[in-house]
């Protein structure tokens, strides 16, 4: 995310507490494509991504002065609250995401395999299938692999963001990676 | 790194680069709204908050100015403990009303004159404050006191002119 660490946020967030919609709309403006992408990328729907990013903005909305710039950016002050609450939404449609969120589960695997894993696998349909194979990891795994690899957001943001050691921010990257590869390399074998 | 890794990062680059950048705009339409709703509240609730403390001072006023009815007794000035009697009372040269607001040629007799009050222009009209004075204050008056009781205190009522400054003093207790 290019504009992670943008000059001025923490002056931005004073002048939405005093009711200024143009630094409000700035702010938003500035903010509003990570957030969306990581809660589209991490719950894979549209009307969640949706809810997130407004919920989000809402609260910085109502308690701007919440945000601590000691303790990090604004972007993964952001992305921690994205992150909650995606959990939150995740969690309370568990039922319906089950067979998604459990990556040993014989529908996580179809999923990761695409719905034609006979073919020969383009890269659209390797992305598609890649796309389906993030948001069958655990959702500890699917947000490093968004974070990092996805945001571009170095091991110390991510950490931040999402209230971690920078170690585990890594060592669950690895793990997650692994897991995708592994999915690649049974799709893979199935399209053989 | 192996084939299998390129092939995830090169697959995770696209993907990546496929996500949309942005929210839909009726986000922040929606957004917009809320925003222009909260400021409007506290708009409102500012200006109900400034018309409430001015409809709380202009009470207050009111409360303070309420004119404390002036005994019209032509008895002499009784003696209170702690002050001397010897302070001479201010001399009837009007009276004051029951209002509070004195007439031309009306003055309460159980006054007391103050120092200054013969340099002052003559009362048109006065106003009675009630208020809480140290005894000790009162030598700046002109009034003699026992040093005993000087840290003590002593309700009187404070003589006004149109001009707002004191002419005379009263004690009540």
């Amino acid at each position: 995310m290019p504009n992670r660490l943008v000059d001025g946020d923490s002056d931005f967030l004073q002048r939405i507490a005093r009711g200024d919609e143009i630094a409000f709309l700035t702010f938003y403006r500035r903010h509003q494509g990570p957030v969306y992408r990581f809660a589209l990328q991490m719950s894979g729907r549209a009307e969640i991504a949706e809810e997130v990013t407004q919920d989000v903005f809402m609260m910085i909305m109502r308690s701007p002065k919440q945000y601590d710039p000691g303790r990090g950016s604004v972007a993964a002050y952001l992305y921690g609250i994205a992150r909650n609450l995606v959990l939150r939404r995740l969690e309370q449609e568990r039922p319906y995401l089950a067979a998604l969120d459990d990556p040993d589960s014989r529908n996580a695997q179809l999923a990761a395999r695409g719905p034609d894993p006979l073919s020969d696998l383009t890269l659209s349909e390797r992305v598609e299938s890649l796309r389906k194979a993030v948001l069958a990891l655990p959702p500890a795994y699917r947000e490093v692999v968004v974070l990092c690899d996805l945001e571009e957001m170095d091991y110390a943001e991510a950490a931040t963001a999402l209230q971690c050691a920078i170690g585990t921010v890594r060592s669950r990257l690895h793990r997650a990676r692994a897991l995708l590869a592994e999915k690649m390399r049974a799709e893979e074998r199935c399209a053989v | 790194m192996t084939e299998i890794d390129s092939r995830l990062l090169e697959g995770l680059r696209a993907l990546a680069a496929e996500s949309p950048c942005e929210a839909p705009r009726h986000v922040e339409a929606r957004l917009l709204a809320e925003f222009r709703g909260r400021s409007r509240a506290r708009l409102r609730n500012r200006w109900l908050a400034v018309a409430g403390g001015a409809i709380a001072a202009g009470i207050a006023v009111l409360v303070w100015m309420k004119p404390v009815p002036a005994k019209l007794a032509s008895a002499p000035p009784q003696e209170h403990k702690g002050v001397a009697s010897q302070a001479a009372p201010v001399q009837p040269q009007t009276t004051v009303s029951l209002s509070g607001q004195a007439q031309a040629g009306e003055v309460a007799e159980d006054f007391y004159r103050l120092p200054d009050a013969d340099i002052l222009p003559p009362l048109d009209s006065a106003v009675i404050v009630r208020v809480q004075l140290p005894i000790s204050s009162l030598v700046a008056m002109g009034v003699p006191v026992d040093e005993d009781r000087a840290n003590e205190s002593i309700q009187a009522d404070l003589l006004l002119g149109q001009d707002g400054l004191a002419r005379g003093v009263r004690f009540l207790n």
